[in-house]
């Protein structure tokens, strides 16, 4: 015997229920079940009742029934999506899988860079060799036979059988610097040229954090008809501000002496780092000593077979471990040459 | 200072002031000197320089009666003359504080009168005590073989006769500078002296001074070179603070062989010149200002001046010499900025950068880090390498550089065995220069160079071909390689070949290199030709049509003897199958007990694809037949059915 027969109104308290359960349970999972309950438990018992209707009563119970189950059933259907959802869910903070980085030296970088900016002023760039030999690297740029100038540069020399006797074409050495190159350059070449020859030079001397016996040095060089130390200013105030992306660089040149060139330069520039007020980078000077430069000696242009009454030009050579020293505050020049993954995969 | 040396250091000493001031090797003719610099003070800032002018008195008799001097060789100019009757002292305080200055000690009035007046004009003098010399003879002249002499250190030297001495008639009294000896030294009892200003050939003091390890501040100035007017000079000016620090009397006349004045030269140039070589118009009158202040003997017509150096700017010769003069005075710092309006002409021939470039980016993207290593090896290193070719170095500052490297591989090595104790994992490459000794000279070549303790053979073999495939659009080939190389495994090394030409080889490390470079990993390491592989530019590859109709793929497995190499396995398949058999990939090779002994497999997917048409199966099965009755041609080959 039944004491109590259902109506159309506890349908809807049950659906009051469903919602209210469903608010209050947190992860799609369970939400789940709950959907899953509410139709495999309650409704089907309501559902069990109706054969115990009849009439008006059992179709609009029945309706009402079946349209909260459907309306569980779309429920389910959007939790069976979240839960989906839910489980995508990553930390988008772990590390990445990565495949081990390689890593350009970092003169490498220095050196493009360089080649670029020159680039954009038309100077092609060009190599010559690090074996040389006495002509190239001394007597064709002005160094005078017997002048302690010679020997100030601790050349590494090649061994080689009864050196004296050889003509200064025939004496072997590592190049001191990438002058040579100037002469070779000039020999195959008629101007007007510009051109830069970056490349290794060699000292000998002990190494130390701040002298290695091979290091890297940018030439530079054009020739052509009136060619002047203003022009040679805006070639090199337009290469530095580049270099160091800094418009308000300044350049200042200071009277020097070079064989292989006349009036020959120290070109500084006002220190990046400080903006010139002086710091330990330029000594607290606001100045960086970064180029030696001048105007081509006519006797160098005459061992180029360059007409020194028609032509002239000015030539510079920057050290490139310096300037990638300061870019990079390194201390110890002997980093580059060392081959330490630990350092060169900085880079 | 902006127009001429960099004063290095301003130091208080006592109750004076020490410039330490870096003077230009071109300016050490007049600037290693008190005047020198005091002209260069004068010009940049338009003052006056007074320099002493007293002329010593002389007595009425004649130096020739006491001593006579003979030259015979490397002598510019020799001046010398005798004071008698001196006492030698202690020096006036003046004299011993200027020489405390600048770091020379105070011997006696005499000694240090000539080292005040060297610092004073930058000519070296040199006093010898007169009664102790034998005959009455100086002599100038290049000393016997194992003569010997003691100097005023009183250290003996064994001389030869490159060498030049200043002798009695007898024996050297001093190396002619560079250092005196110690017979005839001043000492308290000395009264009479002879007194020594010369200029001597800079490169035989250069050359002696150099042989015998002495480097005074004598031969210093003389190696540099001076100008020959300056003994006189110094000369009097030494004699007459002499005769006035230590009384005595000054001989009449002096000896003084001169091989001649330095011919004087007019430089002339035109206003203009000098406008085109700094870049800025400097007024007729201001250049003609710096000149006169410089003590050039100046004239001008119109726009062209005629300049004579002063004696003793010896660095002065031609006429951008006297511009650099006047561009320094003027002030570098006034010249503006002015852009060149030259023609910009692409240079002509090859630029390996580029090249370099992409070969950097390739090895950069497989995870290889770039090294620079020496340009040198030590002997340890060499026993890798046929010694015969190695250049040697001449005096190295340390053993570590004895000779040039002929392969990047060394340095690799040693940047494996650097880095082993850090990471699990080393990968480096180099692009640099190495040397080699042949028949007719020397070999430089740019090789670019890899090493790796992660990949195997074959690891580092697809890098390779795929670097080589980017680089040139076309298939390099691998043979085992016949050369001996003792850094390779002789059973693991492989020569690379692109369109017929060798341009490296690539291998595993060889038990030797790994006991010498004390290498833990077993490494792979390659080497190529830079310059080959720069000349074997990439053709601009011609497009191939995208073929229409699908492919037909078919498997076939096959046993060959395990000698058989891949390649001629290939290569029959591939010209068995024809223009339709258009990929042939090896998918699986083994060797193991199921396989009959002596025998390996190989598994090849075929793709047969026919330009115009879809190839029917009928079709594509003639082709298989084809490839397979190939390859039963050969008598111990076999296809697994």
């Amino acid at each position: 015997m039944q004491l109590y027969s259902m109506d159309s109104r506890d349908i809807q308290k049950i659906k009051e229920k469903f919602l209210k359960e469903i608010s209050g349970t947190k992860k799609p999972d369970e939400r789940k079940k709950v959907c899953k309950r509410y139709v495999e438990e309650e409704l089907s018992s309501v559902f069990s009742s109706l054969k115990d209707l009849s009439g008006e009563n059992k179709t609009s119970l029945g309706r009402a029934a079946n349209e909260l189950r459907q309306f569980i059933l779309e429920c389910l259907k959007e939790e069976k999506k979240e839960a989906i959802k839910e489980k995508e869910k990553i930390d988008v903070t772990l590390p990445g899988k990565i495949t081990e980085a390689g890593s350009n030296h970092p003169i490498t970088s220095l050196r493009g860079k360089c080649e670029e900016i020159f680039s954009k002023m038309g100077f092609a760039v060009v190599e010559g060799p690090e074996l040389e030999n006495e002509w190239y690297n001394f007597d064709a740029l002005n160094f005078k036979e017997d002048h302690p100038v010679r020997e100030m540069q601790d050349t590494l020399f090649v061994k080689q059988k009864e050196r004296e006797r050889l003509s200064s074409q025939e004496k072997l050495l590592m190049r001191t610097h990438t002058s040579p190159v100037q002469v070779r350059y000039m020999e195959k070449n008629d101007p007007p040229f510009r051109i830069i020859v970056p490349g290794r030079v060699f000292r000998n001397e002990a190494t130390d954090s701040s002298h290695e016996i091979n290091f890297y040095q940018l030439e530079g060089l054009m020739v052509g008809e009136k060619i002047s130390v203003a022009h040679f200013k805006k070639v090199i105030g337009f290469f530095f501000r580049q270099l160091f992306e800094e418009e308000k660089i300044s350049i200042r040149l200071r009277p020097s002496f070079f064989p292989f060139t006349e009036p020959s330069f120290e070109v500084d520039v006002s220190c990046s780092i400080c903006s010139g007020k002086g710091c330990s980078v330029c000594s607290r000077t606001g100045w960086i000593e970064v180029m030696g430069a001048g105007m081509v000696h006519p006797n160098v242009l005459r061992s180029g077979k360059v007409d020194p009454g028609k032509f002239n030009g000015f030539a510079f050579g920057v050290g490139l471990d310096r300037i990638a020293m300061i870019q990079h505050k390194i201390d110890d020049i002997r980093l580059f040459y060392g081959g330490d993954l630990r350092f060169l995969k900085q880079f | 200072m902006m127009h001429f040396f960099e004063v290095e250091e301003v130091k208080k000493v006592e109750d004076d002031f020490l410039l330490d001031i870096d003077i230009l090797s071109s300016r050490a003719g007049d600037c290693l000197s008190h005047m020198g610099v005091a002209r260069e003070v004068a010009a940049i800032t338009g003052m006056k320089c007074n320099f002493p002018q007293e002329k010593p008195k002389e007595s009425r008799e004649d130096l020739s009666s006491r001593i006579d001097v003979e030259i015979r060789g490397a002598c510019n100019r020799y001046t010398l003359c005798a004071i008698e009757g001196l006492e030698v002292g202690e020096s006036p305080s003046y004299i011993k504080k200027r020489l405390r200055t600048c770091g020379i000690k105070p011997i006696n009035s005499v000694v240090d009168i000539t080292n005040y007046v060297m610092l004073e004009t930058g000519q070296p003098l040199h006093a010898f005590d007169a009664d102790k010399l034998e005959g009455k003879k100086v002599i100038a002249r290049y000393a016997k073989k194992r003569e010997k002499i003691v100097t005023l250190e009183e250290k003996r030297y064994e001389l030869d006769n490159d060498i030049l001495v200043i002798a009695d008639e007898f024996s050297p009294i001093g190396i002619a500078g560079i250092k005196g000896g110690i017979v005839p030294e001043v000492d308290k009892k000395t009264t009479n002296i002879y007194l020594e200003a010369a200029n001597f050939d800079q490169g035989v003091i250069r050359r002696g001074s150099k042989k015998l390890g002495i480097r005074t501040d004598a031969s210093l100035r003389f190696e540099y070179g001076l100008p020959v007017e300056l003994t006189e000079i110094a000369l009097e000016r030494a004699a007459s603070i002499m005769s006035e620090v230590s009384g005595g009397k000054i001989l009449k006349g002096s000896f003084d062989h001169y091989s001649g004045k330095a011919e004087e030269k007019e430089i002339s140039f035109d206003a203009d010149e000098v406008r085109d070589v700094l870049g800025v118009k400097i007024p007729l009158k201001e250049m003609e200002k710096i000149l006169k202040g410089l003590d050039f003997k100046t004239r001008r017509s119109e726009n062209r001046f005629y300049v004579t150096r002063p004696y003793f700017r010896l660095d002065i010769e031609e006429k951008e010499d006297v511009i650099e003069e006047i561009g320094r005075i003027y002030g570098y710092e006034k010249i503006e900025e002015e852009a060149p309006m030259e023609e910009i002409i692409p240079s002509k021939g090859e630029n390996s950068f580029s090249t370099e470039k992409e070969c950097r980016e390739i090895w950069k993207g497989y995870g290889f880090s770039e090294s620079y290593n020496y340009s040198f090896i030590d002997e340890k290193s060499a026993f890798l390498l046929d010694k015969e070719k190695l250049i040697e170095m001449e005096k190295p500052v340390s053993l570590e550089f004895k000779y040039l490297r002929p392969s990047l591989l060394t340095g690799l090595l040693k940047n494996l065995n650097a880095n082993e104790r850090n990471f699990a994992s080393v990968e480096l490459f180099e692009i640099g220069k190495v040397f080699s000794s042949e028949k007719n000279g020397t070999k430089e070549e740019k090789k670019i160079a890899m090493i790796s303790s992660r990949d195997d053979f074959y690891g580092i073999k697809g890098k390779i071909d795929l670097f080589l495939q980017e680089l040139f659009h076309e298939e390099a080939s691998y043979l085992l390689s016949q050369e001996k190389n003792k850094f390779f495994n002789g059973n693991r090394l492989a020569t690379i070949k692109v369109k017929g030409e060798i341009v490296g080889e690539f291998g595993e490390i060889s038990a030797e290199a790994r006991k010498i470079m004390k290498v833990k990993s077993n490494a792979v390491m390659a080497e190529l030709d830079f310059h080959k592989l720069q000349n074997l530019r990439k053709d601009i590859k011609e497009y191939e049509p995208i073929l229409r109709f699908p492919p037909s793929i078919r498997d076939i497995a096959l046993l060959v003897p395990q000698e058989t190499f891949y390649d001629e396995v290939f290569e029959r398949i591939r010209k068995a199958g024809g223009r339709t058999l258009k990929k042939i990939t090896l998918f699986d090779s083994y060797q193991g007990k199921e396989l009959p002994e002596g025998m390996k497999s190989f598994a090849f997917r075929l793709s047969f694809q026919d330009k115009n048409k879809t190839l029917s199966s009928k079709e594509v099965e003639e082709l298989q037949k084809r490839v397979i009755k190939e390859i039963e041609k050969m008598s111990d080959w076999k296809v697994r059915k």
